[in-house]
């Protein structure tokens, strides 16, 4: 042809050099990978990870054996021993109270990170629940749930936490270890809750609406089927993701709420506490370890949970698993 | 548009009955004499018990107290302390500091998450992202507490730049350590959900193609980057508003600022639970309301909102 | 000649950095483009036709880079340009039309004030003169009135509009070269005939090159002069597009040539095989429907007329522009057909045309307004109890659209397809194990993925799990809702070919609900057209093609891609 314009010449590359491939191919070397699997190997290899498991690692020893860390009984104190500086066995010192500094850090792990894990999954059962029948039945189940889960939404954490805790603290004046415990996480998961709620409804939402929901309906599986083996499992994702991060933000207004006077009642050992009642022995500026070593430990713990949710949002995220 | 403000405008109101309510029910919650716990515990005679009773209705069925309780609120009519003061000439002489000090941390929070947010997701996973990163794990970390003793301790015992205490006359200069302290733990958030949005409206599509238009980068970061990822960080700043009333207790108590915060921290310490469920019941409305306009500014950014 | 090349790329390569990988996606490509000339760029996904457009605007993804080569616009190399430089070509001298009309238009800035951006940023216009212009830009879009629609949002656009929008901004600044990248692929085949037509009248009078991406030979063999075909990376062939039409010489291009179902439709030998199909799974057809009538299993009387539709109709209510009103909305209006045992029922239709209503509600997943289904002479409705739906449902299977979505990613590929045979208890375990690998092995899977999961098997692979999950119940009817639409032509060319080949076997009957046209030859005998709805023609395919009798059928047909391409063979 004459029309053939210089640089548009017939042009074919050779074969050997641009080989055909059988037209979709299976990979038969690929190994078997689903989703928790690959997130497991994403999480393996996120420093992220295994910086926060470390952490909390320590912190988890701390509270199954603190006698590994120190030989002091966190509930006696001496008013000899006020503000003693640190010593052979007791090397952060004593408390105005003559408490050993370093024990009740210690042993205040326990009661603070119970409050935190409790919470968390009181909050995200809860949530999950009410998220997944909003969601997956529609219509006026949603309508109320939502409505409902808005009405506590609508009152900030915190703030609900303070009256919950005022009038449960005068209700149940006696209430022991467990139930000061009780009474914190009660208050934190009944305004926490409305949160997974929406995500997991969201989720739902999502997931009823793909194709292999109406794969499973046309096999023959009952709604209630369907919810149990497709739904829900693939809706997960975001909830571990929160409530992962949660824990450390319930820990974190648990000792809010102890700063407030109304968390843990003061003869439970906690970080919450303990900071509560330092702050007014060092408005001079002095003895700082005494709030300072439990707030490390605090600030510690929940930097666990923190790095710990960032690194399973890494790998959960359905963007980072297209890659 | 006018339908969605009616919509959101009707769907406030359960809502706030809802909170009411469940306001309400915690108030009866609470053992012993309703008279005594009016009174503060103290005995009191016949005719203040009645008197009393004939005040707060305590006589009528539960559920008329409830709409007696809603429509107090409504009008302001908090009651009475125990010392007799109204709880609303309270709120009234303590509210203005509060709200002073919630605008600074919220703008601090908006204006510093937003500008370290939006460079940390330009250049994501670089040296400074990475640092802004550590940094806000770190801030939420920490509670607000010890972050705010530490502040007081440093810039207010130590250094003394600052007063370490506010008191009854404030000015603004001394509210900013504190509303520093109170922007903290929110702004951490702040600047992590502006980066994650950035990064994200970076690589959409309807970028590339402005791009491919031939606008400067400085315009296709303004216009279409920083413009749509600041839908999301809006809607959250307006649930930060939560978080910053209830940090104002804590703020306002350490630095001794005479707020709400403040007002509602000693009631708590006296255990006048009437007192402080109607503070919170003040801050719960404006919550709200505030919720509600953030959610009108939410339909003026985003034009697809308002035609739901 | 001595004609200047406008756009010379010259040994191109581009890599893409992942992790510490590089992946090269274009590897060595060479192409010329002369000043108002179209040329197409063929190839399926991941061929590396759209990386090799983006190189050319300098708009790769951060972790792409261009590793060597040139590329020549008017006689510079782009590839070596500093930014500003780059940045002073986009819009003025190099436009692009993007892909997916719904995402490239910022959905919170009104369509106008997005195209006056081009004009300011360009120095074409500012202030009241852009803003006369953008009209005029819109118009010569050809968007109806345009003046009020130039004030709207992107989100009150329909697809076809907002592609109109985007030719409107790519045009803007009356660039020297037009990158269109699969400009209308997501666009109704009558729009798109539409929209292309108009961009060819639009660059023709402009004098405007185009350069065309896609993944339809047909489509850019009528639209360019001049075809480059891509391979994984590289480009196997280019040259004049009836030359390479006619007679193909890479074995890569052959393979398109004879599978592009737009091609394909129009030769006479599909059609011959079709018949063939068609007559040996009547057979296994009538054998089944022997059994059913002279045994006590199964649901049904063994007609020949498997499943029949009477008069269905779908009306859905929708929120009306207040929120206590609702209008109802008409779907499916009065949809009655046949689909005879062991045949082929295509029902064909644009999106919103309600075709997949019909599929939803046969299948029983959706019930409908009025109107009944009937299964070999049952009335669906009638069945009562657990036990008579599963058996129901046991007879008609799905095969739905989107592979990404159709399989549970958390579930592995045995267990997707033995979960209908555990739902209806059939068999021992070691049974079900043995069908499973029977069902592997019918749709052509190597025995090894069973213990994959969906998420590393390509779209192809999915939809052949997924045709088998619906083989699993040895059911007579499968209902194939564009269960092919998403595919890669070639691929989509293999699905069909396996329905084809288990329709002959098993003796099944398939109800295939598409939007394209060009397909139906390759599977369907019977044919209904809705629009809206409604059917508005229903003939064997042969008469459909041949003699349409509509004239939106006729439409339909004129705007397959490559209708009036004369092919050699």
């Amino acid at each position: 042809m004459s029309d053939i314009r210089a640089g548009q010449e017939r042009f074919v590359a050779p074969v050997e050099e641009t080989p055909l491939r059988a037209i979709d191919a299976v990979d038969v070397d690929a190994v078997p990978e689903n989703q928790w699997k690959e997130a497991w190997k994403r999480l393996r290899t996120s420093p992220i990870f295994w910086l926060a498991s470390l952490i909390l690692l320590v912190v988890a020893v701390m509270i199954a054996f603190p006698t590994l860390f120190t030989d002091a009984d966190p509930t006696k104190g001496s008013l000899s021993l006020s503000f003693e500086p640190a010593s052979e066995g007791h090397p952060f010192g004593y408390t105005r109270q003559g408490y050993d500094v370093w024990a009740r850090t210690v042993y205040g792990a326990r009661a603070s990170v119970s409050v935190g894990v409790i919470t968390a999954i009181l909050t995200a059962i809860l949530g999950m629940i009410t998220g997944a029948i909003a969601g997956f039945y529609g219509g006026l189940a949603d309508s109320l749930m939502s409505r409902f889960s808005d009405i506590f939404f609508s009152i900030p954490l915190l703030l609900g936490c303070i009256v919950v805790v005022a009038v449960l603290n005068n209700t149940f004046p006696e209430r022991g270890y467990w139930g000061s415990v009780m009474v914190v996480v009660a208050a934190l998961a009944l305004f926490a809750w409305p949160q997974v709620t929406r995500q997991m409804r969201a989720a739902v939402l999502e997931v009823k609406n793909l194709e292999f929901v109406d794969a499973a309906t046309a096999i023959g599986a009952s709604k209630f089927q369907n919810l149990r083996r497709h739904i829900v499992p693939n809706s997960l994702a975001p909830v571990i993701v929160t409530t992962t991060i949660s824990l450390g933000v319930f820990i974190v207004a648990e000792s809010s709420l102890s700063f407030l006077g109304l968390g843990l009642p003061t003869n439970v050992v906690s970080w919450g506490n303990d900071i509560s009642a330092a702050q007014n022995q060092i408005r001079s500026g002095q003895n700082l370890q005494v709030m300072f070593l439990p707030a490390a430990a605090l600030a510690f713990t929940v930097l666990g949970f923190i790095l710990l949710g960032e690194a399973v949002r890494e790998a959960l995220d359905p963007k980072a698993r297209k890659k | 548009m006018w339908w969605y403000v009616g919509k959101r405008l009707l769907q406030t109101i359960p809502v706030f009955l809802g909170a009411t309510l469940i306001l309400f029910s915690l108030l009866k919650l609470r053992p012993g004499d309703p008279i005594l716990n009016l009174a503060g515990n103290k005995p009191v005679s016949q005719e203040v018990r009645d008197a009393l009773a004939a005040q707060y209705n305590l006589d009528d069925p539960l559920f008329v107290q409830w709409v007696l309780f809603v429509k107090n609120a409504i009008t302001f009519n908090f009651g009475e302390t125990f010392s007799g003061q109204p709880v609303f000439d309270l709120i009234k002489d303590t509210f203005p500091v509060t709200v002073v000090l919630a605008v600074m941390a919220l703008a601090i929070d908006a204006i510093l998450g937003i500008i370290l947010g939006t460079l940390a997701g330009l250049r994501r996973n670089g040296a400074f992202d990475t640092v802004v990163l550590v940094i806000s794990l770190i801030l939420i970390s920490v509670p607000i507490f010890v972050v705010g003793f530490v502040a007081q301790l440093t810039f207010g015992v130590k250094l003394q730049w600052v007063p370490a205490t506010v008191g009854g006359d404030w000015t603004l200069s001394e509210l900013v350590l504190p509303a520093i302290v109170l922007a903290v733990a929110n702004f951490a958030y702040t600047i992590r959900l502006t980066r994650t949005s950035v990064a994200e409206n970076l690589t959409a599509d309807h970028v590339r193609t402005a791009r491919a238009k031939g606008l400067s980068n400085r315009l296709v970061v303004r216009n279409h980057v920083l413009r749509n990822s600041l839908v999301p960080v809006v809607t959250y700043l307006g649930i930060n508003l939560g978080a910053l009333m209830a940090g104002a207790i804590i703020t306002e108590t350490i630095f001794n600022i005479p707020g709400v915060g403040n007002t509602a921290f000693l009631a708590i310490q006296r255990g006048e639970t009437s007192t402080v469920v109607a503070i919170v019941t003040f801050m719960v409305m404006v919550y709200v309301l505030m919720s509600l306009l953030v959610d009108l500014l939410y339909a003026v950014l985003d034009p697809r909102i308002r035609y739901v | 000649m001595t004609e200047q090349p406008l756009l010379e790329v010259k040994d191109l390569k581009v890599g893409f950095r992942a992790g510490k990988e590089l992946l090269t996606a274009v590897d060595g490509a060479s192409l010329t483009i002369y000043p108002g000339q179209t040329i197409a760029i063929v190839g399926e996904s991941g061929s590396g036709k759209s990386t090799l457009a983006h190189a050319v605007i300098g708009l790769l993804p951060g972790n792409g880079h261009v590793t060597g080569g040139e590329i020549l616009f008017e006689g510079r190399d782009i590839a070596a340009a500093n930014k500003s430089q780059i940045m002073s070509l986009r819009g003025s001298s190099i436009g692009l039309v993007p892909q997916d009309p719904m995402s490239n238009l910022n959905p919170l800035w009104r369509v106008g004030h997005q195209i006056k951006e081009a004009l300011v940023a360009n120095g074409v216009a500012t202030g009241k003169a852009a803003d006369q212009r953008v009209i005029e830009l819109l118009e010569e879009a050809g968007l109806p009135d345009a003046e009020r629609r130039a004030r709207q949002y992107p989100h009150e656009f329909s697809g076809g509009m907002r592609q109109r929008a985007l030719i409107a901004m790519g045009l803007a600044a009356r660039p020297k070269l037009l990158i269109a990248d699969e400009p209308t692929s997501a666009l109704d085949v009558t729009v798109q005939q539409q929209i292309l037509d108009h961009l060819d009248t639009l660059t023709e009078t402009l004098g405007v090159a185009v350069m065309l991406i896609t993944h339809d030979l047909g489509l850019a063999a009528e639209r360019a002069d001049h075809l480059v075909v891509m391979y994984r990376g590289r480009i196997v062939e280019s040259g004049p597009a009836a030359e390479i039409l006619q007679a193909p010489e890479h074995p890569y291009t052959q393979r398109l040539v004879a599978k592009a179902p737009s091609i394909a439709s129009l030769r006479l030998s599909s059609v011959k095989e079709r018949a063939h199909i068609r007559e040996q799974a009547e057979q296994a057809a009538s054998a089944v429907a022997d059994k059913i009538a002279h045994g006590t299993a199964g649901l049904g009387v063994g007609s020949s007329d498997i499943v029949v539709a009477e008069n269905l109709t779908k009306i859905f209510k929708l929120r009306g522009a207040r929120p206590w009103e609702s209008v109802d909305f008409t779907a499916v209006d009065n949809v009655s057909f046949t689909l005879r045992r062991g045949t082929t029922t295509a029902i064909v239709g644009e999106s919103g045309s309600g075709k997949s209503t019909v599929a939803r509600m046969v299948l029983d997943l959706l019930p409908p307004t009025s109107g009944r289904v009937l299964f070999d002479g049952v009335d669906v409705k009638s069945l009562s109890g657990k036990q008579q739906q599963l058996e129901l449902r046991r007879q008609m299977q799905p095969v739905f659209q989107n592979p990404y979505a159709s399989l549970d990613p958390l579930y592995s590929i045995y267990q997707s397809i033995v979960e209908p045979l555990r739902t209806h208890g059939v068999g021992s375990k070691k049974e079900q194990e043995a069908k499973v690998l029977d069902l592997l092995d019918k749709v052509s899977l190597p025995t090894t993925v069973m213990s994959r999961y969906p998420g590393e098997l390509s779209g192809g692979q999915r939809q052949r799990v997924a045709i088998a999950r619906a083989l699993a119940l040895d059911p007579e009817v499968v209902i194939c809702d564009e269960a092919v639409s998403a595919l890669d032509v070639l691929v989509q060319a293999q699905i069909l070919e396996l329905l084809n080949d288990l329709q002959a076997e098993l003796g099944l009957s398939y109800l295939f609900i598409t939007h394209d046209l060009a397909v139906v030859r390759q599977i369907a005998d019977e044919v209904l057209v809705m629009q809206d709805g409604k059917v508005v023609e229903a003939a064997s395919v042969t008469q459909v093609f041949d003699n349409p009798a509509e004239e939106y059928t006729q439409r339909l047909l004129g705007a397959i891609p490559g209708a009036s391409i004369a092919l050699g063979s």
